[in-house]
This record gives C-alpha cells, structure tokens and sequence, in this order.
C-alpha cells in the first residue's frame, strides 16, 4: 500500500499544470474545483497513508519506515542518489497539516481571490498548487537532495505568491527581499548537504543517520550549523527573518498557507528529521536555543506596537517560530513538532480570519480604522476569538499544551530560558488581545461608506475558519502531558522517528507551578490589553520606545546601512574598476585570442588534397617518432612541470 | 546478423523499386517501412536471437553492446528518414538509388558494430566508405559536389591504403586476422609483443582517426561536409561517423587493450585528442556559414567520442552509447532544419524565432545538447566521456582542456540561437509541414528526456 | 644466391623501378604501361611464392582487364598529350621527404621487429595459393566475407550507374 506515496504530490502537480496551462480556457469555477479537488484527493490519500503508517505501527512498533524508491536520480558510477520518498510517522503527520490546512485554504481562496479576472485566477491557484507539490516533495523525500529540490520549491512559489500582485513595485520588492533572504540560507542547506556528500558519500537519511559515528566532532558541528543557516533562511529566525513581515503583500491566504502554517515550518522539519544530527552537536543546538529564544523574545515586542492587522500576526508567526527553535534547541523535538501543528492550526485561522476582516472593510489593513466589528462579523469575531485563546496559551485550548511542553523542556535545561520564554509568552497574549480588542471592540472608525458595506463574508470562506477553531481547540488533546493524566499520544507517534529526545524529569509540583505562573501571566495580561484598548485605542503616533517598537528596532534600516549600501559601494567599484579594466580585459583578450587561431587555423584548410595528404603523412612520422620516444617525452614533461 | 541480412536485402528491394514504380515520392515511405523491419529484425536478434542460423566461423560475434548500437543507428536513420526523407527527393535524380546506397552504408555499419577479424572490418569500412562518395557527388550540376565526391574519394583511398598496410602488418606480427589472439599463439611462439603488430596497429590508429575525423586527419571532414548536399552530410555526420566510432572502439579494445600491458597507447590518443579538440573548436569560431561551422563542431564532438577510445572501461562504453545517441539526434535535428533554410550562413537565420518559432525552438534545444548545457543528453553524453576518463585514474588533465573546449563551442553554438532570437532579420524558410514540426518537436523532447533521465536509456541497454 | 634468390631480386627491383617510372613519367599512356610491367613482377613474386592461382588472377584482372581500361579511358579523353601541370615545386620537395621519411621508418620497423630478424619469404612453401586450397577456404571458413563482400561491390556498381548515366 505504501506505493501510493507518488500519488500525495502528484495530485497537485496536475492541478498545477491544468490550471497552468489551461488559465485562459478554464472558467473560474472549474479552476477552483480543480485546484480544491486535487488537494482534497491528496488529503485522502494522505489519510490514506497515515492509517497505514498506524497500523504497521501497531504490528511492527519500532520498526522504520522503508523508503518507497521511484526511480534513479543520480547513478554515476559508485554515486547514487536515488528519488525516494519516505512516508513514516513524522512526514504523515506533515502530510495531513499540509494537505489538509491547504484543502481549507484553497477552499477559502475560491470565494476571497473571487474578483481577479479569470486569467489570474487561474494563475493564482496554479501557483498555490505548485506550491503544495513542492512542499509535498520537501517532507516527503528520502533524502536530503529530494528535500532541496522541495525546498528550492517552495521558495520560487513564495517568491510568485508575494508577488502575486506583480503591477505593484513595493510588491515585487518584497518578494524579491524574500527571495534572496531564502537564497542566503539555502546556500547553507547546499554546503551542509556537500560536506555529507563529502564524507559519507550519501544523502540518504537512513544511511546518514546509521553513519554517524564516522564523522567528527567538527563535521556534525559544522553541519549542523549549515542546515541551520538553512532554517533560518526559510523559518525567518535572526538574522534572516525581516523578509517574512514584508511578505505580507501577498494575498492573505497565501500568507496563511505560505507564511504561517507550512513553508516557514519546514526549518524545523527539517531539524526535527536530522535529530540525530543535532543530539550529537551541542554547540549547535545551543546557538538554536539562543537564537530562537532571541528571535522569539525580539518579534514580539515588534509585534506590540504594529498596526497593519497582518504586521501583528506576521511578527506573532516569527515569534512562535523562535519558539519551536527554543524547543529544538533544548532537545523537546516533539514539542517543536506538536507545536508546528498547533500553530499551523490557529495562526492558519488568525490570518484567514484577518482575511476575512480585510474582506469586509475592502481591503483595509490598519486596525486603527476598525473597531466594533464584533456585531457585522458574527461568525468570524468567534473564531478569532478562540484563536487568540489558542496562541495565548489560556487552558484548555491547543496552544496551551504544545507551549507548555516547550516551555517545560526549557525550564528543565535552564530556568533563564524558561523566564524569557514566559515573558514571550506574556507579551504574546498581550499583543493578541491587543489586536482583537483594537479590531472587534469597542465602536466603528472608519468611513461611513466602509460601515455601510461591512457584512459577513460567504460560507466558502467562514466553514474554513470554523473547522479551523475546531482544530485550534481541540488539537492539543493529541499531547496531553502526563502530569494532566494524559499519555502524550503524538510523543509515541513519533517515537519511532525522532530517536534522540532529551527526556527530563521534573516533579511534579514543579511543572503545576511552571504552568500556574505561565498560564496566570498569560490571563492577566490578555485582561489587561483588553481592558486598555476597547474603550480607548491609540490612535496617536508612538513615541519614545514605542516609536522604536513601531519601527521595528530599525532592523531593516540597519541592514541596509550595514549590508547594502556597503556592498553597493563595493559592487561599483568591483565594476567600474576591477571589471572594466581586469576581468573584461582577460575575458575579452581571451576571446580575442580564439578567434585570432581561428583565422590562422582555417588557412591549413587549402582545399588541396596534395597538400592534405602531406600533412597527414607528416602526422603519421611525428605520431611514429612520438609513440617511439614517449618515455623520453614523458620524463621531459615531468621535469618542466 | 539479422541487420546486415536485411538491410542488404531491403536496399535490393529499393533497386527494384526504382524500376517498377515511377513515382518519386514513395521511396521514402518504403525506405521508412524497410528501417521499422531492420529495427524491428535486430531487437529481436537482441532478445529472442537471429532468425538466420549462419556458421560465421567467428567472423562476426552479436555482442550486446553491438545489437545495442545497431538499435541507435537504426532508429536514428529512422528519425533522419522521417525527418529528411523528403530532401533526400531534391538532392538529385536517382532517389531510390539513393535509399538503396543508404540502406548499403547500413549493412556496412552493422558489420561495424559485429566484426571479429580484420577482415571483415575492412569490408565493412569499404562498403561503409564507397556509398557516401556517391552519395556526396548525387548533386551533379553542382561543381563543389562533385568537387568533394572527388576529394572524398582520393583521401578515402588513401586511408584505406593505410588500414591495408596496417591489417598486413598486424598479420604479419601475430598470423592472425582475429581481434583476440591467445599469445602463446603467435609466430615462432614468440612471448612479447611484436613490433610489426604495434607498428600495424598505428596504422590502424590512423586509418579509424581518418574515418571518424580526428585531427590531423579531418581534413577531408569540412570540404564534403560542406561541398556535399546538407541532406547527405547529416546522415554522414552522425549515423556513419557513430558506426565508425563502434568500430574504432571495438578494435582498440580488443586489440590495444591486449597490448596495452607493454605498449602505452595513451599518450598518442592524447595528442589526438587533443589536436582534434583544439582544431575542430577553434576553427569552427571562425565561420560564416552554419553548415560549414557544423562540419568542424562534429570534428570537435568526434574529439569528444575519442575519449571512449581512450578509457576503453565500460563507463566508456556506455558513455558512447549515450553521446552518439545525444549527437545523433541533436544533429539531426539541427540539419533537418538547416536543409529547410534558404541561407545556409549564420544571417540566414536572423530573425528565425518570430517567423517559425517552433523550427527555432527545436534547433535551440539542439544546440544546447550540442554545446553540452545541462537537461539536455548532451550534458549527460559529455559528462560520462570525462567520468570515464577520470576513472583511468591517468591524464586527469584532459579532462580541464576538454571542459575548455566545451567552452569555447558554446560561443558558436549560442551564435546560431543569438541570430534567431536576438537579430532583426527575415530568415527564408522553405515551406515546412506540420508533420515536420511534430517530429521536430519529438526530437527536442527526447533529447530532454535523455538529459533529464539518461538513465531510461541505459537501463534498456541493460535489460 | 640460388636460382630463387637472383628471381626474388630481380622481380623486386622491376617492381620498384616500375612503380617509380608511373610516377615520374609525364606521359600518362607511360604511366598506365609502367604499371602492367608492376602487375608482371608481382605476379612473378606470386609464383615464386607457389601460388600460380594468384599469378594469373593477377594478370587477367589488373593488367588485363583493368589497365586496358584505364589505357581507353585515357585514349578516349585524350589526355596522352603531355599537359604541364604547373605543380609547386616546394610541395613536390616536401611530398618526396616526407614520403622518404615514412618509407624508412617502415624499413626500421621491419629491421628492429625481433621476431622478423634473420626471416626471408619461405619460397616454394605452401600452398594457399593454389586454386584447390584457395577455392576450399573461400567457400568454407571465408564464405561470409566472400558473401558480404557482393554488398561492396553492388553498392559500387549502383553508384557507377548513379554518377554515370546522363540525367
């Protein structure tokens, strides 16, 4: 049954190339059952799989996953790097999130993209149907190289999705940024997977990880480090994160797809896949830590004062990110996961919320101009409501136990990391309410005309959010810790995959109180925002921190005065003055120097047949004289040289 | 056997035709017809057996390598008939001759790939050789045909007057036409390696240079490529010029490779190499017409095919299976369109891309496998050639001067694709069906394929 | 030096002068007759070497056969008036050196073959020139490339035909 795997992604490939390449002939209808169909047919299938992955797992439990071998991809003599696609627990679960959450989106996207014309309609769903191939490719391959592929992938769909609005120059910039950002850390992804190739001559994720005791302390590090510049690259963490908020240009449910529930988690994917990897590097996965923690900490307290409704949640989606990091980087890997998981489920209905508040005031973005939506938007008020309930981390909704878990793994490796990590936690709650209080409480700001067309949006858009809150509700019940009397069900799902978790033991009394304060702080502070910001929003121009908050810290300024100016003044002068006259000189003088032997060359061509003959029996003497003397010629050479 | 029986008897068939039936434009349907039963006789002999039961007395031994190799030059005559066939009318008055002397050149290719005694390498050579004279003078109000037809004929017999001495001399230092010689065997018992059989295969080394064109023996090459009727140079540039590389390796292998633990060959196969990359790439910069600039890149994909003769491994083997299937149909390709050109120099092509998108297309992506770019065989064919070599584990440096080389022809490829796409032009084009440009298309799309998956093609070498 | 040996001599040197005078002679009726004295000494070497077959298949094809041809093509276009051909005398200087060169590197590596050294032809030996011997092998052990070898020759006649007849 395990064959099946090649139909997951082909399905959307073939959405992709009918709606690709038929655009202009489709009509909009058909374009959306076709892009919705082929994700749902993957969906089953991948439903498909993951009862099978459950069911060897129950018969067979401890034993892996064989990888499904499609064909040869590489096969160079003893080289061999084979297209394999490898469902097993972890890239099940994956399978489902992306599937499924995308079937949602795509449902969603067929009534909110509904006033494009056809043609880019079309394009719109072809697009977001190579982009679940490729993210489909990215978890599903056997090996690193299938990954890239993956990886590579969904770059370039990120890059046409936030660009999708291409008349747009701002547009096109940010997904330029986003791309060359992306571009960065997959140059570490690259180098990491040589160094592999180097030294064990394999990228096969079962081969390497079998292997490991062949490589040196130095190797794993610097490998590590490598996929993780890779990860950071894509899952935006410091330094590489400023693309994600400027990819809010795209349209909003490709932000929610895209940008907050599957590409942007494939950096810890794929941390979480190279497990093995990175329990053998602690260097590594300190700098994880710290770096997620950083990121985590550094994004939230953007996020307070931003008023573009999709900056909020854009900030909000990089601060979680940090968070998974901190769990990867303390050894919690199943928590990273359940809280990709998580995550992909309430931030994917936070933004399609957004969406449908964006929908309503026609396409506006700044929350200063909203206010009271509560009573035009029924249906979406209370799913966003329970999402921000969810990333708040209130008990008993999702968000609560995958950040508790995280949290708990923290405090058992440091209780510094664990205070940072509440106080993001706290800040967390804080901007969330903040930006539902400022948006559905409290009275109408914007113009008359803008109140007078507010409605709900149409069932294809609200059965999404509402299945989502479902899920955003209901989705941490798959980990429930052992210390509420759960048994942690996606912790034994994933045993078999993720063989080298850091288990801890706190008492627990210790891990009652870690949930009390984080739980207390996170109450109070989501009362507080409320409190403060539906009478009276601030609708006045930060000052002071606040002004530095708005800006966020300056980062994109910053990089600009360090990075690009500089290296725009350098690229002048490697052009005006080391091209021009260094490397065109040799480039040119080289060709000069072709097509100089050329001309003498083609004077040997006479046309005489005489003349012919000479010099082939003139060849013939010096290939005699050669071959005769060619251990004198041979000694002479390796004297010269 | 089944290839070289019946591709004798279907040229036959063609004689008769030129007689019995009168109208010019069914020969190539017969023709095309005769090639799908050649085709479809080998790929039986390759599985299944011969249908003739013949005591060869081990003149020729099928080698899978050998049926393998007859299936691409099979089907790539195939492509050239279906592609071109309807050129091969224009060129002059004596159309099924023409096919006839074809299906003689294949009759002697598949010797080529089959042979196991000198002898019957040079009969094949002959009856591989004697067609194309014919074939390259078919235009005969044309003075520079009948100029190459010439020139082609006095070199040839030239060359074929060394492959003699050398086949004498060979004789002479082992008393046997066979390629594999037990040693113990040879004259008087003698234990080393006679000078007169080393001498022998020298010539040998510079008659099989002269048949595939390596310098500095090409010279023939670009005056009847040129002088010849483009229609006759594609076929003699690609379906002939692989068979005598079959052959070339073949030799070698048994033969060099016998003597190669007292006699190290590499270092002349080197020079040649070498001159042979230097010459047919640098010269080919120079020139003005695209025919002409495709007579001297074949001399530089032949120095390409050389590094076969000089791995002599099986990643060799397999390396020129897959280039002459790259070369073959890259070229072709590209000279189908060229016949159907007005103007034969690099203007001509101006401007082709607007007025026939899909011809420029096509010859596009055949340039690109020619100049090697990766997603096209080319890339693959090149590759294997230098992996080969670099599993010789010597003359690692042949492998920089021939990345160097591949280079320098990308400069006179991209010129054709710059004319078409990139020059304001209005390039005359001949009137092209729509079946032309399906096949065309095809012909792209497989050299893709084999870019993308060369192995599909070696895994059916292999089953 | 028996009798063979002052044969063997004498044939070799008519040969050689032969083949030089077909190249020196301006006439080319000379040329065409300079050769059948050739064709004669080798014939003479094949009977030396007992195989009369040979000798005489020799004589009938090439001298008969072939030369007269040649001597009526030659009649027929007449070119027997001499034409002055203006040939550069550099490349005539350079033909003969190079040529000369070659030549003596095929002496040197009859001379220095270890396994040639102190062998003359075997004169009166063997006797695969006979017609019985040679008829038996052709059709038995040679029988495919006597076969195939008609592909050669038909390929070259339809080629003949090809550039012979007016269009």
């Amino acid at each position: 049954m395990s064959n099946l795997v090649f139909l997951v992604p082909l399905f959307p490939l073939l959405g992709f190339l009918i709606n690709g390449l038929f655009r202009k002939s489709l009509s909009k209808p058909m374009i959306g059952v076709i892009g919705c169909g082929a994700l749902l047919a993957s969906f089953v299938v991948s439903a498909i799989l993951f009862g099978n992955v459950a069911a060897a797992n129950r018969l067979h439990p401890g034993q892996p996953i064989p990888a499904t071998v499609l064909f040869d991809f590489i096969n160079v003599s003893s080289f061999k790097i084979q297209f394999a696609f490898l469902a097993d627990q972890l890239s099940c679960l994956f399978l489902l999130i992306i599937t499924g959450i995308g079937f949602l989106i795509h449902l969603y996207s067929t009534s909110y993209m509904h006033e494009e014309p056809t043609e880019h309609y079309g394009r719109y769903f072809a697009y977001l149907n190579l982009f679940v191939f490729s993210m489909l490719l990215l978890v599903l391959g056997a090996n690193y190289l299938v990954m890239f592929i993956g990886w590579e992938g969904v770059g370039l769909c990120s890059y046409l999705l936030i660009g999708f609005w291409f008349k747009n120059d701002n547009y096109n910039y940010a997904a330029k940024k986003a791309f060359v950002m992306n571009r960065i850390g997959d140059l570490g992804f690259l180098l990491a997977m040589f160094w592999l190739l180097a030294k064990l001559g394999t990228v096969d994720y079962n081969q390497v990880f079998a292997k490991t005791a062949l490589l040196s302390k130095t190797d794993i590090t610097a490998i590590t480090l490598l996929f993780f510049v890779g990860a950071a690259g894509k899952s935006a963490q410091i330094p590489l994160y400023t693309w994600l908020p400027d990819a809010m240009a795209g349209p909003t449910p490709v932000s929610a797809l895209i940008h907050a529930a599957t590409m942007v988690t494939a950096g810890i994917y794929m941390i979480a896949r190279s497990n093995v990897l990175y329990s053998l590097a602690e260097c590594t996965q300190h700098v994880i830590a710290i770096i997620g923690l950083a990121t985590a900490l550094f994004a939230a307290t953007i996020a307070i004062k931003q008023n573009d409704i999709k900056k909020v949640l854009a900030y909000s989606t990089v601060s979680q990110l940090g968070y998974m990091f901190l769990g990867l980087g303390v050894g919690a890997y199943t928590g990273a996961v359940f809280h990709v998981m998580t995550h992909a489920f309430f931030k994917a209905l936070l933004f399609l919320g957004a969406g449908s508040v964006i929908h309503a005031m026609h396409h506006e973005q700044d929350i200063r101009n909203m206010g009271g939506l509560k009573k035009y938007l029924p249906k979406t008020h209370l799913t966003f409501l329970l999402g921000c309930l969810a990333i708040a981390g209130i008990p008993p909704f999702s968000g609560f136990f995958s950040k508790d878990e995280i949290l708990a793994a923290a405090y058992a490796h440091s209780p510094i990391y664990w205070g940072i990590g509440v106080a993001t936690a706290a800040l967390t709650a804080f901007y969330m309410f903040r930006l539902y209080a400022t948006t559905f409480l409290g009275n109408f700001r914007g113009t008359h005309d803008q109140q007078h067309h507010l409605h709900e949006s149409p069932a294809a858009m609200t059965i999404p959010l509402m299945v989502l809150a479902l899920l955003s509700v209901s989705g941490g019940f798959a980990g429930v810790p052992e210390v509420l009397g759960g048994d942690h069900q996606l912790h034994g799902w994933l045993s078999g995959v993720i063989t080298s978790e850091k288990t801890h033991h706190l008492e627990h009394s210790t891990e009652y109180l870690l949930m009390g304060v984080s739980v207390a702080l996170a109450v109070l502070a989501s009362v507080f925002a409320i409190s403060r910001y539906s009478k009276k929003p601030e609708l006045q121009e930060a000052t002071g921190l606040g002004k530095v908050l708005q800006n966020k810290w300056y980062i994109d300024e910053l990089y600009d005065a360090v990075i690009v100016k500089p290296l725009l003044k350098l690229a002048d002068v490697l052009k005006n003055v080391v091209e021009k006259s260094g490397i065109d000189g040799i480039v040119n003088g080289v060709g000069k120097f072709v097509h100089y032997s050329s001309r003498q060359l083609r004077l040997l061509q006479s046309g005489l047949v005489g003349s012919y003959i000479l010099v082939i029996v003139l060849s013939i003497v010096v290939l005699f004289l050669v071959f005769w003397n060619q251990s004198i010629i041979l000694q002479f050479v390796q004297k010269i040289f | 056997m089944n290839a070289i029986i019946l591709s004798a008897i279907w040229g036959v068939v063609l004689m008769f035709c030129s007689v019995l039936i009168k109208n010019k434009g069914v020969y190539r349907h017969i023709a095309a017809l005769g090639l799908l039963v050649i085709l479809a006789g080998n790929i039986h002999e390759t599985y299944h057996g011969s249908f003739f039961n013949i005591d060869t007395h081990e003149m020729l031994r099928f080698s899978r390598f050998g049926l393998f190799f007859n299936t691409i030059l099979l089907a790539a005559t195939l492509l050239y008939v279906l592609l071109s066939g309807r050129d091969v009318e224009k060129a002059g008055g004596y159309v099924a001759e023409y096919f006839t002397l074809i299906f003689f050149v294949l009759c002697g290719a598949s010797i080529l790939t089959s042979f196991n005694t000198l002898l019957m390498l040079f009969i094949g050579i002959e009856i591989l050789s004697i067609p194309l004279y014919i074939l390259t003078g078919s235009d005969k109000r044309n003075l520079r045909s009948n100029e190459a037809a010439l020139k082609y004929f006095l070199m040839g017999a030239f060359s074929t007057g060394i492959l003699l001495m050398g086949i004498a001399l060979v004789y002479g230092g082992t008393g046997s036409f066979m390629l594999e010689v037990p040693r113990s065997a040879i004259m008087g018992g003698y234990k080393g390696v006679s000078f007169l059989e080393v001498t022998g295969l020298l010539f040998l080394l510079v008659a099989m240079s002269f048949k595939v064109s390596a310098a500095p023996f090409h010279f023939w090459t670009p005056d009847v490529y040129d002088g010849a009727p483009s229609v006759f140079t594609s076929f003699m540039a690609t379906i002939v010029k692989a068979a005598a590389f079959a052959a070339f390796l073949k030799l070698f292998e048994a033969r060099v490779g016998d003597t190669s633990a007292a006699v190290d060959w590499k270092l002349l196969l080197s020079i040649i190499i070498v001159s042979t990359l230097l010459i047919g790439n640098v010269t080919a910069v120079f020139q003005q017409s695209v025919k002409r600039m495709l007579a001297y890149s074949s001399i530089a994909q032949a120095g390409f095919m050389l590094f076969a003769v000089f791995s002599l491994n099986d990643v060799a083997k397999e390396g020129l299976l897959l280039y002459a299937t790259a070369y073959s149909l890259a070229t072709i390709g590209v000279f189908a369109v060229l016949i159907k050109m007005k103007d034969v120099t690099f203007e001509g092509f101006n401007g082709l891309a607007r007025k026939n998108p899909v011809l420029a297309a096509t010859t596009t992506i055949c340039l690109l496998s020619l100049a090697g770019i990766p997603l096209t065989a080319g890339f693959f064919a090149k590759f294997s050639m230098l992996s080969a070599v670099i599993k010789t584990g010597t003359y690692t440096w042949l492998v920089v001067v021939a990345v160097l080389f591949a280079a320098v022809s990308a400069y006179y490829y991209f010129r054709v694709i710059q004319a078409m796409y990139f020059k304001e032009g209005d390039a005359q084009t001949e009137e092209v069906t729509g079946g032309f440009k399906v096949l065309l298309i095809a012909v792209a799309a497989l050299v893709i394929l084999f870019g993308v998956q060369p192995q599909a093609l070696l895994n059916w070498f292999y089953f | 030096m028996g009798i063979l040996q002052f044969l063997f001599w004498l044939l070799s040197a008519v040969a050689l002068t032969g083949a030089i005078m077909v190249l020196a002679s301006k006439n080319p009726v000379h040329s065409v007759l300079w050769l059948i004295v050739v064709f004669f000494a080798i014939s003479g070497h094949y009977v030396l070497l007992n195989a009369q077959f040979l000798a005489v298949v020799n004589l009938i094809v090439y001298a008969g056969a072939i030369m007269v041809l040649f001597l009526f093509v030659i009649m027929l276009m007449n070119l027997n008036t001499v034409i002055e051909t203006r040939k550069n005398l550099w490349m005539k200087a350079a033909g003969i050196i190079s040529g000369g060169i070659l030549f003596l590197i095929m002496i040197s590596v009859v001379r220095s073959s270890a396994d040639m050294v102190s062998r003359t032809a075997q004169l009166k030996e063997g006797s695969i020139g006979l017609i019985e011997t040679l008829g038996k092998v052709l059709f038995t052990q040679y029988v495919v490339p006597f076969e195939i070898s008609s592909v050669l020759f038909l390929s070259a006649m339809v080629g003949a035909v090809v550039i012979g007849k007016k269009d």
